[in-house]
């Protein structure tokens, strides 16, 4: 491992550059600005889960007092496009409408209202009579597979389908040597199939959005947004406007986790402002947010491994079935990340098979979650990883230290898997796992705790454990830039196209800045994501702001630091190379410059001219974060209430820019990966409506339903990241389902593979194995 | 929607008179939720959150508008740990007993507290007071006995509460959570023993043969503990719905009435 050099600023628990404002209620979210004339926007959305529109009849709804404009797929655009936030051309399928002629789940988009009241737009939506031809619904992947299905997407102009008259969104493959005959050959196989569960992501602030026009009459657009520049060009394409008429500004988020990469709300406040040249808002209720906004994929994935007697793997297959609901937004993409994001970390095998559907049904749309594709999928892996351990008679920690990748290695996988189409070849170029391993399994009391016996009362305790790898953006695919201007005081304005959701990454960039220029983080001053002032960045998904954003960050750093450098040499009378910035001076062999100075003489001279750069960055590769995940739980046997006793998780991120911040968001995704595991599913009735659709039934855990987490950062250092970073926001989540299954297997004997692993369903399993 | 707010008995007494089909409206835990998420419209409402007599606690008698917070703070074990499992920190702080009793939930926090000691619901209204026992007042799922103009006064325990109590209820996660199932047991000196159970019948069950059965022994044995099991999974009454099934429920308030049972003995 590369020593890592000290830093100053980097490594610092900063405070969050927005953390006053937000503590002390600013109204700085999209849903605190109110503008003169503002119209409020009410969806129509289906109360059938499969239907054609026979008709549909606004005249009442248009007659209703203060309404001004009512859309419905008769007066909207019928291009198809896809609400995927991902680069251009996104690798989602084009196979939605603004507002279709056929609804395909319960909470499609029918109609949307505006008027002066939100009160007045839902009376006059609900005046809206449509005529439903219904058709059945599909409601499991099985039903979408049966001969005969229903077919979902039956239009004639949906584009990148797969198959759709068999609800087949994609299929992926990858294949590497025979994995047949590697598990013919292996001395010890094990097999699992999991099921997992429609999960939502709950951000605290729902989907909200305001549009309205500049004195110049360009659109605005203030959204809660992850993807800002891809909200610009989606929605300039579907209101056919160029895309420089077009401004989308994200002010502070109140969390994303994923379901904001979507353009799910911006079109419609935007053509209804088009439409009456007023001010729109519109934004999800709590109930919106659940069934028309975006879930996790629910997968079945079956995992095959082979191995010898002395545990080195000689074959992994994955199959995985995908439910990507009635739209296919990030449905290819998240499969493919359930193969690339798991099977390079076992990168000893010689033979490893991905195969991947995707299919549609009748259910809410899934989309960009948190883990992307790797939760799935590493439940899957980890779990048969821990029966092959058992089979083998080998702890499980060791067998992932004999079989996990390290420094220098590569895996095919990265070349075969990529987003939805061939990755790209990376030699990983730093990994701690063997520390995280060892070390947490150490603090954790990993070998004194698996020694002991669960016990023979109504309480069993045991201990599970996981690995993990992640990624840190998309290889050749991201690309942020970001452009730092010197002001006159000496302080800096550093102009950022990424997102920060909430996470903390405004407050980790200006750190990277501040690190390279030689100031306090207090002397950057962060604008960020406002297409108009702001460099392109892609956006926040894949866990890349840090590594990939952060690394654009310090380049532009650089150059202005140059450009400081080259001012300061001529001042000093001294070569720029043999020159520095510390704490906000630059030493001279004779006297020093400060900044100030520098800042003031770039406006009024001597000399006058800004100092300013801007650096593009495209990552060649997506360095994985890695983690090793410890659980212990209590089982009760006779009411099957699994408690989460303990968890650690121990963490190569790279340097962590922000340590507090670091540890936050792990700590956050471990929460989030308990509820998944434990309590979150969004249950459906037979005819497909939702039936818990608020945060009263829907079960995410809350502070007294947690466990004690202890979060180790173990050293490693990116040579390819922003002052040895890499990302960290994802990851976390992968942790629970695996760990937790695992160490219920440990305490009772029986593995869990259907979450959430409700006290019911668990008691249910309990009696079936007689325990 | 014509709302009234009372800031003394007489004059919520007065107020529901006038308007005898009025929805009372305390904490509003219950009904701001049927407000918001149910179209629920009553045409009238007595708030009765001013009115200080209601919130009295005297010894034995629990006024109607006392805070979950408080019977969580109280020195009865058995209703200050059913208080404790209600909701967050928020719907404790406005919640109260007399609304708990108001809604008559069969999944209701504090009944089978209510139900095991036998407690009385005080109704008074300008005509006068009665005094209902818990199952004479509680007479369905969300039905009571309350008549029109009448109000919940508040709760009248019996001179002695036995004094060993214990409460548990079983949902997916700790806190925020309806009960699947909830069982209080008390136990006396003299070994008599009761049993309620809520969320696994119409109303809150009295499990008596159980009570029956185990206040005969004076140190049950384990054949005795599992017969107690057995008989309280016998006497409910519980149905399916979204947050279970019949056959957990009724399997779950065996196994918890047994462990409550051992934690009153112990």
């Amino acid at each position: 491992m590369a020593e890592s050099p000290k830093f100053t600023v980097v490594g610092v628990s900063e405070r969050k550059v927005d953390g006053r404002a937000l503590v002390t209620g600013k109204p700085v979210f999209a849903g605190d600005v109110e503008l003169p004339g503002m119209l409020h926007v009410a969806l129509l959305t289906s109360p059938v889960a499969h239907a054609r529109i026979r008709s549909i009849d606004t005249a009442a709804a248009e007659a209703h007092p203060g309404v001004a404009c009512v859309l419905t797929h008769h007066n909207t655009p019928a291009m198809r496009y896809t609400t995927a936030g991902q680069g251009a051309p996104e690798p989602s399928p084009y196979d939605t409408r603004m507002f279709d002629t056929k609804v395909r789940f319960v909470g499609d988009r029918v109609a949307a209202v505006a008027a002066d009241t939100l009160s007045a737009a839902r009376e006059a939506a609900a005046l809206i009579a449509i005529d439903f031809e219904e058709l059945t619904p599909v409601l499991s992947i099985d039903a979408a597979l049966a001969t005969g299905a229903p077919v979902i997407h039956d239009e004639d102009d949906c584009l990148d389908v797969w198959d759709a008259p068999h609800n087949v969104v994609s299929v992926i493959g990858a294949k590497v040597g025979d994995v047949a005959a590697g598990l013919a050959e292996s001395a010890v196989t094990a097999e699992t199939t999991i099921e997992t569960q429609y999960a939502q992501h709950a951000p605290l602030e729902p989907h909200v959005v305001l549009s309205h026009l500049d004195p110049d009459g360009r659109l605005v657009i203030l959204a809660s947004t992850q993807v800002p520049f891809h909200v610009r060009r989606i929605v300039a394409r579907l209101l056919d406007l160029p895309i420089h008429r077009v401004r989308v500004i994200k002010p502070r988020l109140g969390g994303g986790f994923g379901v904001k990469q979507e353009v799910l709300l911006e079109d419609v406040a935007a053509l209804v402002t088009l439409r009456t040249g007023r001010p729109a808002r519109l934004e999800y209720t709590r109930e919106q947010e659940f069934v028309s906004a975006r879930t996790r994929h629910p997968m079945r994935i079956r995992v095959r491994l082979g191995a010898g007697a002395d545990g080195m793997l000689q074959a992994i297959g994955m199959d995985a079935i995908s439910n990507t609901g009635a739209y296919g937004a990030h449905g290819l993409t998240v499969l493919s990340n359930t193969g690339s994001k798991t099977l390079p970390l076992y990168n000893k095998a010689p033979h490893l098979a991905f195969d991947g559907r995707v299919v549609y049904t009748t259910l809410p749309v899934a989309g960009a979650y948190r883990g992307y594709g790797g939760t799935q999928g590493s439940f899957a892996l980890e779990t048969a990883m821990d029966d092959l351990a058992e089979r083998l008679g080998i702890d499980p920690v060791e067998l992932r230290l004999r079989n996990h990748i390290r420094t220098g290695e590569t895996s095919p996988i990265f070349e075969e898997l990529g987003e939805g189409r061939k990755g790209t070849p990376q030699v990983i170029t730093s990994c701690a796992l063997e520390e995280c391993l060892r070390r947490g399994a150490e603090r954790f009391g990993w070998a004194e705790r698996r020694a002991r016996t669960p016990g023979a009362g109504a309480l069993r305790r045991g201990v599970g454990m996981s690995a993990h790898m992640q990624g840190s953006g998309i290889a050749l695919v991201d690309m942020a830039s970001a452009t730092i201007s010197m002001n006159d005081d000496g302080s800096f304005t550093l102009f950022t196209g990424s997102t920060d959701l909430g996470t903390g990454s405004d407050t980790v960039l200006a750190q990277i800045a501040a690190e390279v220029l030689g100031v306090g983080v207090e002397a950057i001053v962060v604008v960020a994501a406002d297409t108009d002032l702001t460099p392109f960045d892609t956006g926040a998904y894949a866990s890349s702001t840090t590594y990939v954003s952060g690394k654009a960050v310090e380049l532009a750093a650089m150059r202005v630091r140059d450009q400081i450098l080259a001012v300061a040499g001529r001042i000093l009378e001294s070569d720029p190379t043999g020159l520095g910035i510390v704490e906000g001076h630059i030493e001279g062999p004779q006297r020093s410059v400060s900044l100030a100075d520098i800042g003031k003489r770039s406006y009024y001279g001597p000399d006058p001219a800004q100092i300013a750069a801007t650096a593009s960055f495209v990552p060649e590769s997506s360095p994985p974060p890695f983690m090793a995940a410890f659980a212990e739980v209590e089982v009760d046997v006779e009411t099957g209430l699994i408690r989460v006793t303990d968890f650690l998780a121990a963490v190569d991120c790279g340097t962590p820019i922000n340590p507090i911040m670091t540890e936050g968001q792990v700590e956050g995704a471990i929460a989030n990966g308990i509820g998944y595991a434990l309590t979150e599913e969004m249950q459906f009735t037979v005819r497909g409506r939702n039936r818990n659709p608020d945060l009263a039934r829907y079960k995410i855990p809350g502070a007294v339903d947690l466990p004690p987490m202890t979060v180790m950062l173990i050293d490693s250092y990116e040579p390819t990241g922003p002052m040895g970073a890499k990302s960290v926001a994802e990851i976390g989540i992968n942790g629970p389902l695996p760990a937790i299954a695992n160490a219920v297997y440990h305490a009772v004997g029986i593995r869990l593979t259907r979450p959430p692993f409700t006290p019911e369903k668990v008691w249910r399993r309990l009696r079936e194995a007689g325990v | 929607m014509d709302i009234t707010l009372p800031r003394d008995l007489e004059a919520a007494l007065a107020a529901a008179a006038a308007a005898p089909d009025a929805t009372i409206l305390a904490g509003g835990t219950d009904l701001m939720v049927g407000v918001n998420y149910h179209g629920v419209r009553p045409s009238a409402v007595v708030a009765i959150r001013r009115v200080a007599e209601l919130q009295e606690w005297e010894d034995r008698f629990i006024g109607a508008g006392v805070t979950y917070r408080r019977l969580e703070a109280g020195p009865i074990p058995g209703l200050a740990q059913a208080a404790r499992t209600v909701g967050s920190p928020q719907i404790r702080s406005a919640g109260t007993i007399g609304g708990n009793l108001g809604t008559a939930s069969p999944a209701g926090d504090t009944l089978p507290f209510l139900a095991a000691v036998d407690a009385s619901v005080v109704l008074r209204s300008t005509a006068g007071e009665r005094v209902l026992r818990w199952d004479e007042f509680i007479t369905g799922p969300k039905r009571n006995a309350r008549g029109p103009g009448e109000l919940i006064i508040g709760v009248r325990f019996p001179d002695r509460l036995p004094r060993r109590q214990a409460f548990a209820k079983i949902g997916v996660r700790s806190a925020m959570v309806i009960a699947i199932a909830s069982c209080c047991v008390t136990r006396d000196e003299d070994g008599t023993t009761r049993v309620a159970l809520g969320s696994v019948g119409p109303t809150p069950i009295r499990a008596r043969r159980a009570e029956e059965m185990i206040s005969a022994e004076s140190r049950p044995t384990e054949a005795t503990l599992t017969e107690f099991s057995r008989l309280v999974a016998d006497e409910v009454r519980p149905i399916t719905d979204h947050r279970s099934t019949a056959e957990y429920r009724r399997y779950a308030s065996g196994v918890m009435a047994r462990r409550l049972l051992e934690r009153v003995l112990s």
